[in-house]
């Protein structure tokens, strides 16, 4: 005879304790009434001694080890700056791009100044004539702005986002 | 658990070396939840070596409304799940464990038979029964705390261990059948 998913749910409670005395007093009554309950009883009970013999698994000596050499090699690896301080970093050397972008806007720079070497050199210590250097002051402030965005650019792929990619990745990973 | 909140902030705080700490107290449950879901050692101690160097990357992320273990188990269970999933191809079809039985069923069932009878029928569950019985059977986490490892209601897996436990017994008595033909 086969017994009912009601009956299959009692006989799990009956062996796991969790009925109470009143519930368990019915289901033994029903058991010794059934020879298909009986059966299935046996059947649980051997598979729950079974299973009470699962035993805690242990991995190998090396585990610990292995583990504080990977987070060791990891912390070396990483830059030094933290994604904070680079993000920090970014911001500062973009603010001096504004900066100097604004004051070469506004017509600062653009006066030109130029060094006469031989005023103060020839004759004095060489007799050869020196050319006059010219210098544009927008020029120069132009060569820094387009230097320090190549830095931004440098700094905000390694110093930000690629450790922050790294950070993704290793937390859906 | 003070005391192993205070060991968390003092490894958040930089000192690494006290982490091994946490490895050593928690590495076999670690271990034991990876192998029962991938069934394999060597995957199994990889799987949970990830599942430690990331509980260590997220430790600020602690929020310490439940036991570190607790929350430890649930990254090492997704982990397992999630290696599971992407090296799904690799593994044994099940087709390939039930011909395992009818080969080797030429012996009495004693005690040891009956757990690699067990073992195998484990395998025809799926990961969150198998896991939820396998918790249950350690004895050492309430229905809750399985729950919270795998994300699941406490009467969920209730559920899922008399679920796994009802399969379990057919597929030990069906074996037990064979075994009675065959002597």
């Amino acid at each position: 005879m086969k017994i009912s998913q009601a009956e299959e749910e009692r006989l799990q409670e009956y062996i796991d304790g969790t009925l109470s005395a009143v519930e368990k007093d019915q289901v033994e009554q029903l058991i010794k009434n059934s020879p298909a309950l009986q059966s299935r009883l046996s059947e649980l009970n051997m598979l729950d001694t079974t299973l009470r013999s699962t035993r805690m698994e242990h991995p190998s000596d090396r585990f610990t080890h292995s583990i504080m050499g990977k987070l060791q090699a990891a912390s070396l690896g990483n830059t030094s700056l933290s994604l904070r301080n680079s993000v920090f970093l970014l911001a500062g050397v973009l603010l001096v791009v504004g900066i100097g972008s604004v004051l070469v806007g506004s017509g600062v720079f653009d006066g030109t100044s130029s060094i006469d070497l031989n005023e103060t050199l020839k004759n004095k210590y060489i007799p050869e004539s020196f050319p006059t250097i010219t210098l544009s002051g927008k020029l120069i402030m132009n060569i820094i702005i387009i230097i320090n965005l190549a830095i931004a650019f440098i700094i905000l792929d390694r110093a930000v986002l690629k450790p922050w990619f790294a950070r993704r990745t290793r937390m859906h990973a | 658990m003070t005391n192993e909140f205070l060991l968390i902030d003092r490894i958040i705080a930089g000192e690494q070396q006290l982490y091994a700490e946490l490895i050593n107290r928690y590495k076999s449950y670690a271990f034991t939840i990876a192998l029962k879901i991938l069934q394999n050692r060597p995957e199994a101690e990889e799987t949970a070596q990830d599942a430690f160097i990331k509980a260590y990357h997220a430790l600020d992320k602690f929020n310490r409304e439940s036991k570190f273990s607790t929350w430890l188990y649930r990254i090492v269970f997704n982990t397992a799940i999630s290696y599971k999933r992407k090296h799904k191809a690799i593994f044994q079809s099940l087709d390939n464990v039930v011909i395992g039985h009818a080969q080797e069923g030429e012996n009495r069932l004693e005690h040891d038979d009956r757990k690699r009878f067990i073992e195998q029928g484990m395998s025809k569950l799926n990961d969150a029964d198998r896991l939820a019985v396998n918790l249950f059977y350690l004895q050492e986490f309430s229905l809750e705390e399985i729950g919270a490892i795998t994300g699941m209601q406490a009467n969920t897996v209730k559920v899922r261990v008399h679920r796994a436990r009802q399969k379990l017994a057919d597929e030990l008595k069906n074996i037990l059948q064979k075994e009675a033909l065959t002597l």
